[in-house]
């Protein structure tokens, strides 16, 4: 069977499991399948939403995608002071959990969460995955917000192929806006980026070319400062890349995690005929 | 208005040729290909001395109708014999090329002709699916994918890597990057609503071909309102038009050289491949459907006396918004190069210096 009529099987995610883990006295709701190294993603500002990329992911990897404090079900969170705090709290989940190393996934909102997590316990992480980061963004830029249909317009290339997209609950929408408005930081977070030439952790930065939340020119910025970075664009793909082409997103996440640097070197056949 | 010449190294064959495509190589003459170069060389160096203003060269394939599978070269041997001209690609074959090569390939056109290198980038006909074996439910999408991976390579600065549909590259960092900022002026070359689409999107110019006025102005017509949508206004030289012409004397001699003119279709296919490609390939105008293939010859839709011809450009302009013409004077394929030479001429000094403020 392929991999697309695979994740297509079963609604996204209905093989993981829900699980909750205490951290800085919050109760931290996570879903998790799979078995192999493990894997943890942290969701971007709509919240966590399983998606087919984090089936196919869980077929290579234990999967741990956590609701972060303040997201989906969960309290509203007015103690979080800034997103560096937040990354200290996941850092701590993941610890609770038992997970000494871990490949880190981060997505817009939560790709700087990633950042953070990674300059925060850089011996913990063993390669960063950035999928459509906000940690830099051109000035004045706003979160999507609007109607289901513009927020549609804002975070897929192509919203007509996606069928039904289910919409949030409207409160735990403000909510998470409150949250995440708080968190997000200056456009240009000189703080952060001093920090990033610290880096020695293997990076990868995603960007969709459909992208109209962040330019996926914003990548260039990030191969400036954190050394060594490598820059993937997924054609065709707006700013969820792994909702829009979780085969392609899977393809080389997963090949990034188990090869790191080396993932430059194309492993798959191509022999016709032996 | 600019006017190109369409060069397609005329290869006078010393006896008859089957009409069918492809065109079995073992007819082809050594002593007549070297020939077709030597001559396309000195015959462009008239076009640059009569003032043309662009020379532009196609790929196509595995026939003597026009000699140059890769343009590329043709291009750069013409950038080393040419000081002036405008050396228009229009252009490479996308889909079943490998675009960071052309991208590359293109940078040091670009940088060897010090900037007088213009691409445009297309699907290409039909026939050429059986070229490298491509398959043409994934020919449309290919070239989409294709033309935006050149563009990126031309404009990263940083090595990058790309996860396509049909493409995927882990690292590309292209050198020499292209002569002219950003890049050289690109068209998306066809009358497809997907070209015209790619081209508004990317902020790029149109070429349409082949087509009478009523035909090509809708796919420009679709352009113009496509960019309005992106938020920009394209100019004249965002429009390139490629068409044939036949200019004599008089209307009448044009005529009669119409008349004289081999009734079939430029490519043509075994029955059996023609229908197969007739429900496999699917080609419109501005999403108007239209066959994939010809069966006749290719219209001619400039003719007559320099007179008339200029009346046509300006009506060209008017209906079609070209700002470029790019001819095919006396249509390739045809081997009589004394009669294309004297279209030549007549362009040069009769037409030329009336269609500027055009």
């Amino acid at each position: 069977m392929s991999e697309r009529s695979m994740a297509q099987h079963d609604a996204p995610g209905a093989g993981f499991e829900e699980g909750f883990v205490d951290a800085d006295d919050f109760r931290i709701r996570y879903m998790v399948s799979g078995d192999g190294a493990p894997l943890v993603h942290l969701h971007g500002a709509g919240g966590l939403r399983l998606t087919p990329a984090h089936d196919l992911l869980s077929r290579r990897f234990r999967v741990i995608a956590f609701e972060m404090p303040g997201f989906g079900q969960s309290a509203e969170n007015t103690r979080t002071r800034t997103i560096r705090e937040l990354a200290v709290t996941m850092a701590r989940a993941t610890e609770k959990l038992g997970i000494e190393s871990f490949n880190l996934l981060g997505t817009s909102f939560g790709g700087t969460t990633a950042l953070w997590l990674t300059l925060e316990a850089p011996a913990r992480i063993r390669a960063t995955v950035l999928e459509a980061p906000a940690a830099i963004r051109p000035e004045g830029s706003e979160p999507p917000s609007g109607s289901p249909e513009e927020m549609a317009r804002r975070l897929y290339g192509h919203p007509e192929r996606l069928g039904t997209i289910p919409v949030a609950d409207p409160a735990i929408q403000a909510k998470q806006r409150t949250l995440v408005s708080r968190l997000r930081g200056p456009d240009r977070d000189a703080g952060l980026e001093r920090r990033l030439s610290e880096l020695q952790t293997p990076t990868l930065v995603l960007f969709g070319t459909l992208d109209a939340v962040i330019p996926p020119a914003m990548g260039r910025i990030y191969q400036q400062l954190i050394p060594g970075a490598h820059l993937v664009f997924v054609y065709d793909a707006g700013h969820a890349i792994s909702t829009e082409r979780p085969e392609a997103f899977t393809d080389v996440v997963a090949d990034f995690f188990e090869r790191r640097d080396a993932f430059v070197i194309r492993r798959t056949p191509t022999l016709i005929h032996p | 208005m600019k006017i190109s010449f369409f060069e397609t190294a005329r290869y006078r064959s010393p006896e008859p040729l089957p009409s069918a495509w492809p065109a079995p190589s073992g007819f082809y003459d050594r002593g007549a290909g070297a020939r077709a170069y030597r001559d396309m060389i000195q015959r462009l160096q008239l076009v640059e001395e009569l003032g043309f203003d662009w020379v532009s060269v196609s790929e196509h394939h595995y026939s003597p109708r026009i000699l140059t599978p890769s343009p590329i070269l043709a291009a750069a041997h013409i950038a080393a014999h040419l000081k002036k001209i405008t050396i228009a690609l229009l252009g490479p074959m996308v889909p079943h090329n490998n675009p960071v090569q052309l991208a590359e390939e293109l940078a040091m056109l670009d940088t060897f002709t010090e900037g007088r290198l213009v691409v445009g980038l297309l699907r290409g006909t039909t026939n050429e699916y059986l070229t490298y074996d491509l398959n043409p439910l994934e020919a449309r999408e290919r070239t989409d994918e294709g033309m935006e991976v050149i563009l990126k390579a031309w404009t990263e600065p940083h090595p990058f890597g790309w996860q396509g549909r049909y493409f995927q590259y882990r690292t590309v960092s292209i050198w020499p990057r292209p002569l002219q900022e950003p890049h050289p002026p690109t068209y998306a070359l066809g009358v497809s609503r997907e070209a015209c689409e790619f081209a508004a999107r990317h902020r790029i110019g149109c070429g349409v071909s082949f087509a009478p006025f009523e035909i090509v102005g809708k796919s420009t017509r679709y352009y113009r309102e496509q960019c309005a949508r992106y938020g920009w206004q394209p100019t004249p030289d965002h429009i390139v038009y490629r068409a044939n012409m036949l200019i004599a004397d008089t209307d009448e001699e044009a005529h009669a050289m119409l008349r004289r003119q081999p009734d079939r279709a430029p490519f043509v296919l075994r029955e059996g491949v023609r229908d197969a490609f007739m429900t496999l390939d699917s080609r419109n105008v501005a999403g108007e459907a239209r066959a994939p293939l010809r069966s006749g010859p290719l219209p001619t839709t400039f003719i007559g006396s320099p007179d008339t011809i200029v009346e046509q450009i300006r009506r060209c302009r008017e209906e079609v918004g070209a700002g470029v013409l790019d001819l095919s004077l006396w249509p390739a394929g045809a081997d009589d190069v004394d009669a294309l030479m004297r279209s030549l001429e007549l362009v040069g000094t009769k037409v030329l210096p009336r269609v500027r403020d055009i």
